[in-house]
């Protein structure tokens, strides 16, 4: 009798969060990254960054109305796998790591686009300069938490990352692809 | 001007072929000497996609050479000793292996140091090795090594032609020069009514 009751409540606790005004806080667990992909001389490179912060990651599929994503990103942590661009890359020709250590995501809102898909709407802070941008989301709940995929695109230029002649897009592309794996845990 | 090679003269394809090729190779070496000393920034960038890409169309302009050589006829050789003919099929033979082993080594060189490699910024080229730091500096050694024998070879090269110019005054070089043909008419082949 004891054992049916705590079923009732617990099944009356699973019927009520989807009607909860807040979604599911979680933190950040290992075997995340956080990266972006641009292209140099026609070629694709991928770089990620080292440190980041999510200081906010709450979501709930059927409440994307209580979703939030705020994350911080350390830009000297960006590693490519060349050591020249490397050196270049926290230089003030490009993420000028010295004035402006961290990129800054927040969300404003989130949506769905004709595919069904759920579009994160926010802004990014990065090198000083805050625009909008979308990443397209999925989330999917394990065991143990969540995975959340973000992807995006973004152009370099509309940050200022490039001054001077590195702002020649047919050496390297304007456009910059955003990605993030997360495997999420409860927080 | 003929198409194809004849008694009198190398064709106007193999005449292209030799100083467009001379033209691209010589130019192309001391502009990547003066390139290399310039400070790190993004021209030099370009600067060093443009040298990789004009290697790239010396290496193009080989192989249709090659092609070109096996169809075409050729003047006859200029009488000479025995030895003379020798040496000139040798350092014939050298400047041919240099002529590709540069741009290859180039870019082997660049496949090794992880560069992408882009034809006139209009489609990129595989690697031909994977990545390497160690391979890359041997590599880059060697290119420039190769460089300096091209030259050397060169020497005898166009010491030959001057000596049959000048000193032998025979059509050696005269029927290579860009508008030139012999001189004097070539010995009547057997069989040939003039």
């Amino acid at each position: 009798m004891i054992l049916t009751t705590r079923r009732l409540s617990v099944l009356a606790l699973a019927l009520a969060l989807p009607l909860a005004a807040s979604a599911a806080d979680y933190k950040v667990g290992p075997g995340s990254t956080l990266g972006f992909s641009g292209k140099f001389q026609g070629q694709q490179f991928d770089g990620t960054f080292g440190k980041f912060d999510a200081g906010t990651i709450s979501y709930d599929a059927a409440n994307l109305a209580a979703s939030k994503f705020d994350v911080t990103v350390d830009m000297a942590t960006a590693k490519t796998g060349d050591g020249d661009r490397d050196a270049a890359l926290p230089g003030s020709d490009f993420f000028d790591t010295k004035k402006f250590a961290t990129a800054h995501y927040v969300t404003t809102g989130f949506s769905k686009n004709a595919k069904g898909d759920v579009i994160a709407n926010g802004n990014l802070t990065l090198h000083g300069v805050t625009k909008p941008v979308a990443l397209k989301v999925a989330f999917s709940p394990n065991a143990g938490g969540a995975r959340l995929s973000v992807t995006g695109t973004l152009k370099r230029l509309d940050f200022g990352v490039g001054g001077g002649e590195y702002k020649d897009t047919s050496t390297i592309a304007d456009e910059v692809l955003v990605n993030g794996s997360l495997n999420l845990l409860p927080k | 001007m003929p198409l194809r090679s004849d008694h009198t003269r190398w064709s106007t394809a193999a005449k292209t072929f030799h100083w467009v090729m001379a033209l691209l190779i010589l130019g192309n070496g001391a502009f990547a000497f003066w390139m290399d000393g310039l400070k790190p920034s993004l021209q030099k960038i370009n600067l060093f996609a443009l040298h990789k890409s004009i290697g790239l169309t010396v290496l193009a302009l080989f192989l249709l050479r090659v092609l070109w050589r096996a169809i075409d006829r050729r003047p006859p050789d200029v009488p000479a000793p025995r030895w003379q003919h020798l040496a000139a099929k040798t350092v014939h033979g050298f400047l041919y292996l240099l002529i590709a082993a540069i741009p290859l080594s180039g870019w082997a060189f660049n496949s090794a140091h992880g560069f992408p490699l882009q034809y006139f910024k209009q489609f990129n080229l595989p690697a031909l090795v994977e990545k390497n730091p160690e391979l890359s500096d041997t590599l880059g050694m060697v290119h420039v090594y190769l460089f300096w024998f091209l030259l050397l070879v060169l020497v005898a090269h166009v010491g030959g032609a001057l000596k049959h110019h000048f000193i032998d005054r025979d059509d050696t070089l005269r029927r290579m020069l860009p508008f030139g043909r012999a001189k004097r008419m070539p010995p009547t082949l057997p069989g040939d009514t003039p």
